[in-house]
């Protein structure tokens, strides 16, 4: 039998899987307001941190809470991160010309992000 | 002498899709009634209306809009939307100073529950590559003009959360039922490339 059949699809279609991880007890790194720089790095494989903030300096605007890590189970591999938005001027992250009164939020994992002091 | 047949070639995409669902079908791993359900639903059932839903009763029940601003994937789930692209929800507000438009720079990330599958343009390495960068001149192409003091925030649905623009309640609108305000809420204004609809 097919293993996707029209029986399975409603509930596939209505479930979902959320990636949240509710039983972890991880604590998370940055506290809301941080001042804080993405890591300038550059994976071959399978990554969620965009080039284009790579290196650039934001602050932290929400904590999402800990979530499958996109970078190990992308490759079969097991773990979970904090997931916060992180705030960035576009004059940050384009240069000068560029407003520094309008602005782009990102999902970062804890292993992208370093504290500024 | 040339065939005088005049089918058009189809195109790749459609090309790639057959392939895929003929090899999928051959193996047993597809039965085709499913691939037609999941069309019929995301056709006929799971949409923008669903969206609309939560914005106009947002608009009209302050309660519900704490809630959905607080939990927003279990506010929406309260009128029975949920699943697959929207386990993990996060609802973004217009005001008098900020505009909120969604992208997903790395690939297509949408929330499908609330808004159905995503646009070609959504998907597009245009919309995706300029919208991070000058905002104000893409949400211009669709005819959105902000004023110069509106701050523009991107939201860029790079990891596993999924938004949704709360557009404003249009001016005038305050004697309309809910439905009536459903009407005026577009699948491109909870994007945010568009304001919602002005009232007739």
């Amino acid at each position: 039998m097919a293993a996707l059949t029209a029986e399975v699809v409603p509930g596939l279609v209505s479930g979902g899987a959320s990636a949240r991880v509710t039983d972890s007890d991880l604590a998370s790194k940055f506290a809301v307001g941080d001042k804080v720089r993405m890591k300038n790095i550059n994976p071959t494989t399978h990554t969620r941190l965009a080039r284009y903030v790579r290196g650039k300096e934001g602050v932290v605007n929400m904590h999402h809470g800990v979530f499958h890590f996109n970078d190990v189970v992308a490759h079969h591999g097991e773990g979970h991160q904090n997931c916060y938005s992180v705030k960035f001027t576009m004059r940050e992250l384009w240069g000068e010309g560029y407003s520094a009164t309008d602005y782009v939020y990102i999902d970062m994992f804890d292993d992208y992000i370093e504290k500024l002091s | 002498m040339p065939h005088d047949h005049h089918y058009d070639p189809l195109p790749d995409t459609e090309l790639r899709v057959r392939a895929l669902e003929s090899i999928l079908v051959e193996k047993d791993l597809v039965d085709p009634a499913a691939i037609d359900l999941l069309v019929e639903t995301y056709e006929t059932k799971i949409g923008p209306r669903n969206g609309a839903k939560v914005v106009a009763k947002a608009w009209t029940d302050p309660e519900y809009k704490k809630r959905l601003m607080e939990n927003a994937s279990a506010a929406i789930a309260e009128l029975g939307f949920s699943g697959v692209q929207g386990e993990d929800m996060v609802v973004v507000e217009n005001t008098e100073g900020v505009h909120n438009v969604v992208v997903c720079t790395l690939c297509s990330c949408y929330p499908w529950p609330t808004l159905g599958l995503p646009p070609v343009w959504y998907k597009a390495a245009p919309y995706r590559s300029r919208v991070v960068r000058d905002p104000r001149s893409v949400l211009l192409e669709f005819g959105t003009e902000l004023p110069a003091s509106t701050e523009i925030h991107v939201w860029d649905s790079n990891a596993e959360l999924r938004y949704l623009v709360l557009p404003q309640r249009p001016s005038g609108t305050d004697g309309m039922s809910v439905e009536q305000l459903e009407e005026l809420v577009s699948r491109d204004s909870m994007i945010g490339v568009k304001l919602a609809d002005m009232p007739a």
